[in-house]
C-alpha cells in the first residue's frame, strides 16, 4: 500500500524540509496543512491519507489537540501519528505519548531519524 | 463673682497660655522637619516626572522593537525559502546531469562492445586492429564519469544537509515569538504603571499594543543543537511506552530516569 502523508506544520519551511526528507526516503505522496484545524479538514476530505506527521506548537489547533481529535474519531483513530516538534522535555514527550502519538521526533531532526521512526511505526502497524 | 472664682479662671487661662506656648515651641522644632519634607518633595517630584517620562518613552518604543522582531522573522523566512528554492534547483540540475551522464555511460559501453566485436572480426588485419585498439583507448575516457557521478552524489548529500540545517529558521522564529510575548508582558506592566501615574485610561494604550499575533504558537524552550540528547530521551520514553503496552504514567517514567 502506498503511503500518503499529511504534513502538519505552521512553518512553510518545515513542511518543505519534511517533504524533502520524505522524498529522499522514497515517499512521494503527501498533502499539507498549516494547523490542526486545517489538518482535520484535509483528513475529512481525503480518505487516502494514511500517515500523519505533525508539529506541536501551531495556532488555531495544536498538534496535541489534533492528535486527541484524531484518536477520538472512530474513522481516524487508528491513523499512525508521528510528532515532530521542538518540545524536547520529558513532561512534553510524556504528554504526547499519553495523547497516543505513535512516535516522537525532536527538531532539528535528521533524515535518518525521520526514516527510522516511520519504519518503526509501520513495523508496529503490520 | 467671688474672688476665688476669678483666681481660678486666671489660673486656667495661664495653663492654657502655657499649653499654647508649648505648642509654639513644638512647632518651632517641627518647622525644620516640615521644611526638609517639602525640600524632599521638591526634589522627588522632578525625579518622578523623569521616571514617568522614561516609562512613557519606553512604552512607546516597545511596539517598534516588537515590529523589528517580526520583521526579522519575516526576513529570515523569506531568505530560507529562497535558499530552499535554490537548493531545489541545484538538485534538479544535478538529477538532469546524472541522468545524462548515465545515458552517456550506457552508450559508451555499447560502443565498447561494438569495438570488441570489430576487433574480433578484423583480428587478421593488423592495421585495422591497431586502429581499433587506439580508438578503444580513446573511448575509455568515459570510465571517469563514475568519479563525476560520485562527486555529484556528494554534492546532492551536502545540499540536502543545507536543507536540514534550515530547520534553524523555525526554531529561531519560535524563540523570537517567545521574546515578543515577554515584551508584550512588559508593555502591559508599564502601561499599568502609566495609568497610575498619569490618571490615563487603559484604552489609550490599546492603540500602542504590539503587533505580536495573539494566537502565535511557540515553544520558549526551542533550541537548535545537534547533540541528539533530547531525541535519545524521546526514544527511551517511546520505547518504555511501547514495552508497557499501555499508556506510560509519569511515575513509571520517573522510575526509569531516577
Amino acid at each position: 500500500m502506498e503511503l500518503k502523508f499529511l504534513i502538519v506544520d505552521d512553518s512553510g519551511t518545515m513542511r518543505r524540509i519534511v517533504f524533502n526528507s520524505l522524498r529522499n526516503l522514497g515517499y512521494n505522496s503527501y498533502v499539507e496543512a498549516a494547523d490542526g484545524k486545517e489538518a482535520l479538514a484535509k483528513l475529512a476530505a481525503d480518505n487516502s491519507i494514511n500517515f500523519v506527521i505533525t508539529d506541536w506548537n501551531m495556532p488555531v489547533l495544536s498538534g496535541l489537540e489534533l492528535t486527541k481529535a484524531i484518536r477520538a474519531d472512530q474513522k481516524t483513530a487508528a491513523l499512525p501519528i508521528l510528532m515532530v516538534t521542538t518540545r524536547g522535555i520529558k513532561e512534553d514527550i510524556i504528554e504526547a505519548l499519553q495523547a497516543r502519538v505513535n512516535n516522537y521526533v525532536v527538531k532539528p531532526f535528521t533524515q535518518q531519524v525521520l526514516g527510522e521512526k516511520i519504519d518503526q511505526i509501520l513495523a508496529t502497524e503490520r | 463673682m467671688s474672688e476665688t472664682k476669678q483666681a481660678s479662671n486666671l489660673l486656667e487661662l495661664f495653663d492654657k497660655l502655657n499649653d499654647l506656648k508649648s505648642v509654639f515651641k513644638y512647632g518651632e522644632k517641627l518647622i525644620p522637619i516640615v521644611q526638609s519634607l517639602i525640600d524632599f518633595m521638591n526634589e522627588t517630584v522632578p525625579l518622578l516626572e523623569n521616571i514617568n517620562t522614561s516609562i512613557t518613552d519606553s512604552t512607546s518604543k516597545i511596539p517598534k522593537a516588537a515590529h523589528q522582531i517580526n520583521d526579522v522573522t519575516a526576513a529570515t523566512e523569506l531568505a530560507t525559502t529562497e535558499i530552499l528554492d535554490i537548493v531545489d534547483m541545484i538538485n534538479i540540475d544535478i538529477d538532469t546531469i546524472e541522468k545524462d551522464l548515465k545515458s552517456i555511460t550506457e552508450k559508451e559501453k555499447q560502443k565498447l562492445d561494438i569495438i570488441l566485436k570489430l576487433q574480433n572480426a578484423v583480428k587478421d588485419n593488423s592495421i585495422a586492429l591497431s586502429l581499433l585498439q587506439k580508438y578503444e583507448e580513446l573511448n575509455s575516457e568515459y570510465k571517469n564519469i563514475t568519479t563525476v557521478l560520485t562527486a555529484l552524489q556528494k554534492i546532492k548529500n551536502n545540499s540536502y544537509h543545507i536543507t536540514l540545517s534550515l530547520q534553524v529558521q523555525d526554531i529561531t522564529s519560535q524563540q523570537l515569538s517567545a521574546v515578543n510575548h515577554l515584551i508584550s508582558g512588559v508593555q502591559d506592566k508599564l502601561a499599568t504603571l502609566l495609568v497610575d501615574f498619569q490618571d490615563t485610561k487603559t484604552e489609550e494604550f490599546e492603540d500602542r499594543k504590539i503587533a505580536a499575533p495573539q494566537d502565535a504558537a511557540f515553544n520558549p524552550n526551542a533550541q537548535y543543537g545537534k547533540s541528539g540528547a533530547r531525541q535519545e530521551l524521546a526514544n527511551e520514553l517511546v520505547k518504555s511506552n511501547s514495552n508497557n503496552g499501555s499508556r506510560t504514567t509519569q511515575d513509571e517514567i520517573d522510575k526509569i530516569f531516577s
